[in-house]
């Protein structure tokens, strides 16, 4: 039994050596070419020369040490060098769709006999995953923000089955070290490109050798990705239906990544193989035979499905037809996230003489009036008591929570109160319970515009179509016209001025945006309206306005 | 004869060689059973240390329900003292029986739906239930090895002399019981 991870170490130092082998045969042959060519061009002018035997050692010790420099520069730090070039971001601990993708590896965690494993999520609408692995064993699995929330728990269970069978199964770390390896290259030729153009002197003689070197060492890489077989996907199924004992639903996941956008493009073009699916949708891909078989790093998908829907009885049709019908939401869709208690969500407190208030929760903790001797009275009652005495407020006056507060406190740019949290479609996010404004990092904006959970009020609806109408009727000067005081907010997060400005000119909602935090301030409704157009923008942009 | 003592003693070396060989591994296999169960143990620990909390936060609002919740409460005693593992597996399969029979009365309650409290215990119950249907699995998996080991020759006679005993599985009687209390809410 092959696949519980205590028995997959001995195999994996095999192969890893045989992958440097490989390297360092790699960087010989590069060498003694060069020292080929050096001989013939420069060198005595009679006749045709092959390097003496000195030589090729000198160029055996130059490519060692030239291999070894590789391979020390592009195994340190491996998950975060491909992570950051994939744009994969660490989970965010408070984000319930996050919170459940963690939940999720655990499982498969256990499943696998226990082990650790680190989530991770690209920001993307696209539907992917992958799986990285470093020589400490350390692991990530990542998924795609439209994967999370296209695919209902089991199928996404399967998903990381799949990746956590790459894991256990040990090729991970052998991919995962060809990706980095190969990445290289990459860097450099995109840097040489640019260098090419910048220079036109003496030096870009040098640069063109460089490059063509470097050229064909792309190519040899290349052809180093093939070293991994298509058939370890294959295998990673099996692993995954072994797990979760689930076939129909690593179908389901797998028809549905592949009927939509995968992400192409958006990724690093030489790290394909670490994803269940090509990114770059490729006919080789889909192709059977021995050529395919060598030059493609992934199965058809339609062979894949194939065994799993027979594995599991049911036929192709069936399950486009099934998923067709499929009506699952998830459950943040239907929770309103109110408070979670029965208990007062606001307190007038006695401080300097008079009663103030009434404060949120929050705001109580940011306001800095809170003591436990303190004396409130709940909004809406006339009961007063100290603050320890009150249930709610006692949770919140023990030491770690107050640490914990203080240090993200955000203010209000208009109201100067500080700001509550609030959870939008499962990402927390700071809004101000005065005048419901709603500020957001970039970044949480994008898992908002991805997720379709919340429902719009019409008022809302009719907002968003004027807002459109607005920008099509005034479309000769609109990108021209600057809106008036364009830096008037405080930034809530680093305090600098913020610029109102158009979300984008598509989608011209407009917002406040922090031009060095990159945080977003959106005024009441503002949010709501720019992920109404963002949902519907088949809707709005199917004319020739888009 | 020198040679008929060489062949004897090359074949009690072969023999003594294999004895420890398949001791070892029966030894091996033993400590992973182990190590499974101890993951399972951890798995349940962690489900009875959420179930207060669920029952805590839903309380306020099933006053009608005191039965269900007071079953619930029972059941988790039951498991918790609960030892060996054939009486450990049924009282868990208890626990985990009650605690469905509870998501299903949650479901009538729409302001218990929507709270968000409520939302991320079943989060983690879930999750909990699935972890432990998973530790079950692996559990099962390294018992079924191990208690062939002992079953086929020749190991049987190293596992006999040693005493090696075979391991009881965590078994369930209810087939779809795996993710179990995931309710579609």
């Amino acid at each position: 039994m092959p696949f519980s991870f205590i028995d997959i170490e001995e195999k994996k130092t095999r192969l890893l050596g045989c992958l440097f082998f490989f390297v360092i045969f790699f960087y010989f042959l590069t060498a003694y070419l060069v020292l080929l060519i050096l001989r013939n061009a420069f060198g005595p002018r009679d006749g045709f020369f092959w390097p003496s035997g000195m030589s090729v050692l000198a160029a055996f010790g130059i490519a060692l040490f030239v291999a070894l420099l590789h391979w020390a520069t592009s195994t340190s730090h491996l998950i975060e060098k491909l992570s950051l070039s994939i744009g994969a971001m660490e989970l965010d601990a408070k984000d319930f769709y996050h919170k459940g993708l963690q939940n999720i590896i655990d499982e498969v965690g256990v499943a696998v006999g226990g082990r650790r494993i680190t989530g991770m999520v690209i920001p993307s609408v696209s539907l992917n995953a992958f799986a990285l692995e470093d020589f400490q064993g350390r692991a990530v699995i990542g998924v795609t923000e439209g994967l999370l929330t296209r695919l209902n728990r089991s199928q996404l269970e399967a998903v990381v089955g799949h990746e956590a069978g790459h894991i256990v199964s040990g090729d991970c770390v052998t991919t995962t070290v060809t990706c980095a390896l190969a990445e290289l290259y990459d860097e450099l030729f995109s840097r040489l490109k640019a260098g090419m153009q910048r220079s036109r002197g003496r030096g870009s003689v040098l640069i063109l050798a460089l490059f063509l070197i470097i050229f064909f060492m792309r190519f040899l890489s290349t052809l180093l990705r093939y070293f991994i077989s298509r058939q370890k996907e294959y295998r990673a199924d099996a692993v995954s239906v072994r797990l979760t004992r689930n076939p129909l639903s690593l179908a389901e996941a797998l028809s549905l990544i592949s009927t939509n956008w995968r992400g192409g493009g958006a990724s690093g073009e030489r790290l394909e193989s670490i994803f269940i699916v090509n990114p770059n949708f490729s006919r080789l891909d889909e192709k059977q035979g021995v050529f395919s078989d060598v030059f493609s790093t992934h199965p058809p998908i339609a062979e894949r499905i194939r065994i799993l829907t027979d594995m599991a009885h049911v036929d192709t049709k069936t399950l486009e037809e099934h998923l067709k019908n499929d009506t699952w939401v998830s459950p943040v869709a239907q929770a309103e996230f109110t408070q979670a208690d029965g208990g007062p969500s606001a307190w007038r407190v006695f401080a300097d003489q008079e009663w103030k208030g009434p404060f949120g929760l929050e705001e109580l903790q940011a306001s800095g009036l809170l003591t436990p001797e303190t004396w409130v009275k709940p909004e809406g009652s006339e009961k007063v008591a100290h603050a320890y005495e009150d249930e709610t407020l006692l949770s919140v006056l023990s030491p770690q929570a107050t640490e914990k507060k203080t240090k993200e406190e955000f203010a209000c740019p208009h109201c100067r109160t500080a700001l509550g949290e609030l959870y939008y479609e499962g990402v927390p996010l700071q809004k101000c319970s005065h005048c419901d404004g709603v500020f957001a990092p970039s970044h949480k904006i994008s898992r908002i515009l991805i997720r379709k959970d919340k429902t719009f009020d019409p008022e809302i609806v009719r907002m968003a179509e004027a807002t459109i109408r607005e920008r099509d009727r005034r479309v000769d000067g609109f990108y021209k016209q600057k809106p008036v005081n364009a830096w008037v907010l405080d930034c809530p997060q680093c305090g600098r001025k913020m610029r109102r400005q158009f979300f984008v000119y598509s989608y011209p909602v407009e917002i406040d945006r922090c031009v060095y935090c990159e945080g977003i301030w959106f005024d009441r409704q503002e949010l709501e309206i720019l992920q109404y157009i963002y949902e519907n923008k088949e809707h709005f942009f199917d004319d020739s306005s888009f | 004869m020198v040679v008929i003592l060489i062949v004897l003693l090359a074949l009690v070396v072969l023999l003594l060689g294999w004895f420890f060989f398949a001791y070892n591994s029966l030894v091996r296999l033993k400590i992973r059973v182990d190590n499974a169960w101890s993951q399972i143990d951890v798995q349940l620990k962690r489900r009875h240390d959420l179930i207060p909390n669920l029952v805590e936060s839903v309380k306020g609002y099933m006053a009608y329900e005191k039965d269900t919740l007071e079953r619930v409460i029972k059941a988790r005693t039951q498991a918790i003292d609960a030892s060996g593992i054939k009486d450990k597996a049924q009282a868990e399969n208890f626990l985990s029986q009650t605690l469905r029979s509870l998501f299903a009365v949650v479901e009538r309650y729409p302001d218990l739906k929507a709270n968000q409290n409520v939302l991320s215990l079943q989060e983690e119950l879930t999750s909990t239930e699935n972890k432990i249907s998973f530790a079950r699995q692996y559990y099962n998996d390294e018992v079924g090895r191990y208690n062939t080991l002992i079953e086929v020759v020749p190991t049987n006679i190293v596992a006999g002399a040693a005493g090696f005993a075979k391991r009881d599985f965590f078994e369930i009687e209810d087939k779809t019981q795996r993710e179990a209390p995931k309710v579609q809410l």
